[in-house]
């Protein structure tokens, strides 16, 4: 008998070996797959214990930081090594792309600038991991493009590397370090670097590859255009919005000296004074930020503005848009009373409000470059600025937007004259943060209330101080510490004295301007669009401003300290320190999965985004190498192959390649006491359990039997898939279970030991004797009864294939004591299944221990 | 409103001088930081601070030089090491230079307090 087996197993054999080259020997397979598990696990505890460390409970180090990365970094290049072996190098992006986020990270802990990017790079040509060479907000649009394929227009990116070149040929390191010095005065200092930088020689190499891309640029363009100019710092849109501090220049005559000249403005306003105190109020050391600026054809709009997929105020379920006539310019600097729609985050995108602003002017392109403002012609004041399709377009692309993020989306768009709608920037919606700010129903005195209920609130919370009004931009050099600043418009110039800022009312505004969602960053208590405050509110003025939960604005005359009392002022958190958010920021590229289900199109390596993905991805593809190479019985004969003789004929043949058997397996045939291996043992005892296992045949309708006869030839054909065997290769911790039963094959691997996230179990049904309809409704019933247990599934015709992982042992094998029953209860089960509620059933007398049939 | 007492940070890294004053003043500690020993060192005479924590290895005056001069001049002050080299030789060094307690990186900012609660009270 034993060389009876052998020959069987031989016969095998040798089907596949002439199919397909398998070199390595299964004990190796085996052992590579326990060593990818080995070094992924000690990557994942370094990763935990990374983050652990970096939550804020821990003071820690860069010292910290380079020691702990080191050792992930050698632990999955490790993992990496054995996967490449294990797969036979089948999956060669992956060290490659380990590679590229690797040296990203090191990067980051060595606080070095991208040194291999080119000046200058299209958008085509970005990827998600380029922020430091094409600044977050180009990368982020970039991905978008890319990868949603929306409409966003040509444009390419003066690279961090130009920005680098252009200060290092023009002699500014030097000046750019004294910067962070604070003994100097940054305005005289920054002013003389602002224009040194405006009269600058661009550097030979950077100024040729603008001259290339604007050639290229040109052939895409039917008539003369013209190019958006914006900033896109390294951390602009990542920890830090920067919103308005830096120069945009728009309608830039698509000319040599224009765009270079543009180009050197937008770099020269990193410089410029509110830069200068963004950084300095954020806690960076300033003149340590590189500007990468993004190109863009530029989009003569009939209407332009914002997209925030949720309201500021922490409503996630719907919404808003703020569209204004003409380019946005008039909304992101809140200078016009613009449209708002709030719209459901639901199929039917139901608008469920409208407002209608009066849009008294709006910003127009020139036809010579630039831009101007002007007044809105009378009869489009009053009319809105879009169309029920064009509001549910721009929701739609807005939620693709987000959904691929996963976060919430401020997003700039504009509508061309032909009614194209471009999305022109997104960046993550900085959202209200929440501050205790007790309601205005509980101070007593109504007499001391100025102003109740106006305006919209930007920012929750309480401020008090003096008023100071705000005439002349040139005044805020005055505002005194802890005033409340009021003001007939906003500006995000207001940045220079965010930090002194009580509190920040606008007669004018909107929630979606640049100075909104800086006063959002910095939790300044503010509200926009009130109409009067600055003829209500007088300068000098001692008063409270007290924005409630509900975003109900309240300005009671005099400071109230009760209503300001300890508890109602926003402590600092340790997300404020610019160093901490940076060293933290590290771990983005490390811990966050991605790619969460093997099942989707993005479980592939283009879709490795941080190190937990390649980590995810190595031990899903060697669950599936083990799965495939033990199926397809690559293992070599020298193994243990013993009968195993169960009170059922199931003809299983079990292999041991260690530990897996508790005896010799040199015996014609083994009992179920002498199966050492856990889960097959789990399996088993389900196979066998009372009254499971029908031994009588269920009667086949007439076109069953024909189908059956139909499906003969496959069998007998000399197709790998279908040669009836029943193999189990086991260690102790280890099966891989191939059986044919009738006309139906089963494949069950699963790993289960004491540690849970090296836990899976991998199933896998196949065929049957009926026709194609009850054989899909078993399918059905089996993913229905499967799903009741958390698996993962994926059902095609008459294939179901199941996946589970990251279990405790002891949910693996009571998972595994149903899957056997399973195994036994369906052998015959699509017979019965004459129509679809049969499927519901049975589905139920399964679950319910019922076994009748 | 200050608890009514001093600490001093010496790191030559930034963060943790920003963190440990941020997780200390949200206690009401009086906290001021200093990223090498040198500017520290002057100004403990013209400020009494009640808890000096400072960095083992740093450029210039090192962390044992910091215990070695508060010791001999200001011998109220109590100081507490953290290292990111922590080994048992500079362990019984600090030790032996009578510092308060020693902390290798990262540090546990409870067990931080906790340390300055007891120096506080001894």
């Amino acid at each position: 008998m034993q060389n009876g087996l052998s020959g069987y197993l031989q016969s095998i054999l040798n089907t596949f070996r002439g199919r397909k080259s398998r070199p390595l020997p299964f004990e190796r397979l085996f052992e590579l797959f326990r060593l990818v598990l080995a070094g992924n696990n000690k990557a994942i505890e370094l990763i935990t214990d990374m983050g652990d460390t970096l939550g804020g409970d821990y003071l820690f180090d860069i010292t910290y930081i380079r020691r702990v990365y080191a050792g992930l970094s050698e632990a999955i290049r490790g993992s990496l090594m054995n996967f490449e072996e294990l797969t036979l190098q089948r999956y060669s992006g992956l060290p490659a792309s380990f590679t590229r986020i690797d040296r990203q990270i090191w990067r980051m802990i060595c606080d070095q600038g991208p040194s291999d990017a080119d000046p200058v790079l299209f958008y085509e040509d970005i990827s998600w991991d380029m922020t430091s060479s094409v600044g977050g907000k180009n990368a982020h649009l970039a991905e978008v493009k890319n990868n949603l394929k929306l409409p966003i227009p040509e444009a390419f990116v003066i690279t961090v590397r130009a920005f680098e070149e252009l200060i290092e040929l023009n002699d500014l390191d030097g000046k750019i370090g004294l910067i962070g010095n604070d003994s100097l005065i940054p305005d005289a200092d920054t002013g003389e670097l602002y224009e040194r930088i405006l009269h600058a020689e661009l550097p030979p190499s950077v100024s040729h590859a603008i001259d290339m891309a604007m050639d290229r640029i040109k052939t895409r363009c039917s008539e003369a255009c013209f190019l958006s100019v914006r900033s896109s710092a390294e951390e602009e849109d990542g920890e830090y919005s920067f919103a308005g501090q830096f120069e945009t220049i728009l309608n830039v005559p698509l000319e040599i000296n224009a765009v270079k000249d543009a180009y050197k403005k937008v770099v020269a306003s990193l410089f410029s004074p509110r830069s200068i105190a963004y950084q300095k109020l954020v806690g960076m050391i300033p003149g340590r930020l590189k500007m990468a600026v993004g190109c863009m054809l530029m989009i003569d709009p009939v209407s332009s503005g914002v997209v925030y997929t949720a309201q500021p105020s922490d409503d996630r379920n719907a919404l808003l848009i703020v569209a204004a006539w003409g380019l946005g310019t008039s909304v992101v600097d809140g200078s016009v009373d613009a449209d708002h729609y709030v719209v459901e985050k639901t199929e039917d995108l139901e608008i469920m409000e409208k407002k209608i602003g009066t849009k008294a002017s709006m910003f127009v392109t020139l036809a010579s470059g630039g831009i101007a403002q002007t007044e809105t012609p009378v009869e489009m004041r009053a009319r809105p600025c879009l169309t029920a399709a064009q509001i549910r377009e721009l929701a739609i692309l807005s939620m693709q937007i987000e959904q691929y993020y996963r976060k919430s989306q401020d997003i700039e768009w504009a509508i061309d004259s032909s009614g194209k709608l471009f999305i022109l920037q997104s960046r993550p919606l900085r959202m209200q943060k929440s501050v205790k700010a007790r309601s205005a129903d509980m101070v007593p005195h109504e007499e001391q209330i100025l102003m109740k209920d106006r305006g919209t609130a930007v920012q929750r919370g309480v401020g008090s101080g003096r008023v100071f009004v705000l005439h002349h931009m040139d005044d805020l050099a005055r505002f005194p510490k802890g005033a409340v600043l009021v003001s007939k418009y906003d500006s995000s110039n207001f940045i220079r004295v965010m930090p002194y800022a009580s509190a920040i009312l606008t007669d004018t505004g909107t929630s979606a301007s640049h100075m909104a969602s800086l006063c959002r960053e910095f939790r300044i208590p503010t509200a926009v669009n009130t109409k009067d405050a600055t003829a209500v509110l007088r300068h000098g003025q001692e008063v409270t401003v007290a924005i409630d939960d509900e975003g109900r604005m309240t300005v009671y005359d005099s400071i109230i300290r009760e209503l300001r009392g300890d508890g109602y002022q926003d402590p600092a958190q340790m997300e404020d320190i610019y160093e901490y958010r940076k060293k933290k920021y590290i771990l983005k590229h490390i811990a966050p999965l991605n790619l969460i289900d093997p099942l989707q199109d993005n479980f592939t390596i283009e879709g490795c985004k941080t190190l937990h993905d390649i980590l995810r991805f190595m031990h899903e593809k060697s669950v599936m190498e083990l799965v495939e190479k033990a199926r397809y019985g690559c293992m070599v004969a020298r193994h243990a192959a013993v009968r195993l003789d169960l009170p059922i004929p199931a003809g299983i043949i079990v292999i041991d390649i260690g530990g897996g058997l508790s005896s010799s397996g040199n015996t014609e045939g083994i009992s179920l006491d002498q199966v050492a291996s856990e889960p097959l043992r789990g399996i088993i005892r389900g196979m066998i359990y009372p009254g499971i296992w029908r031994s009588e045949a269920v009667a086949l309708k007439a076109h069953d039997f024909l189908s059956s006869m139909m499906r003969m030839p496959d069998i007998t054909a000399d197709n790998a898939e279908l040669v009836g065997y029943n193999i189990a290769v086991v260690s102790r911790q280890y099966v891989n279970l191939s059986v044919r039963f009738g006309y139906h094959f089963s494949t069950i691997d699963c790993y289960c030991s004491d540690i849970d996230r090296n836990n899976h179990i991998y199933f896998r049904f196949s065929g049957g004797a009926t026709d194609i309809t009850k054989r899909s409704r078993r399918i059905q019933l089996i993913a229905d009864i499967l799903k009741e247990y958390g698996f993962n599934i994926n059902t095609k015709g008459d294939i179901v294939i199941c996946r589970l992982s990251n279990l405790g042992k002891g949910q693996i094998m009571t998972i595994l004591d149903q899957l056997g029953r399973l195994l036994s209860y369906t052998r015959q089960l699509d017979a019965v299944l004459h129509n679809d509620s049969a499927v519901r059933h049975y589905t139920d007398k399964f679950l319910t221990g019922d076994y009748t049939v | 409103m200050s608890n009514g007492h001093n600490i001093m940070i010496i790191d030559d890294e930034k963060i943790v001088g920003d963190m440990a004053r941020l997780s200390l003043e949200q206690d009401d500690y009086e906290v001021e930081t200093f990223l090498n020993a040198e500017p520290a060192l002057k100004r403990l005479e013209e400020k009494d601070f009640d808890v000096i924590v400072t960095d083992y290895k740093m450029k210039g005056i090192d962390g044992m030089e910091v215990l070695r001069t508060v010791k001999q001049f200001h011998p109220a002050i109590k100081v507490i090491m953290i290292t990111a080299f922590a080994n048992l030789d500079t362990a019984i060094e600090a030790l032996r230079g009578d510092v308060h307690d020693f902390f290798p990186k990262p540090v546990k900012i409870k067990e931080l307090k906790a340390s300055i609660r007891r120096a506080l009270e001894n």
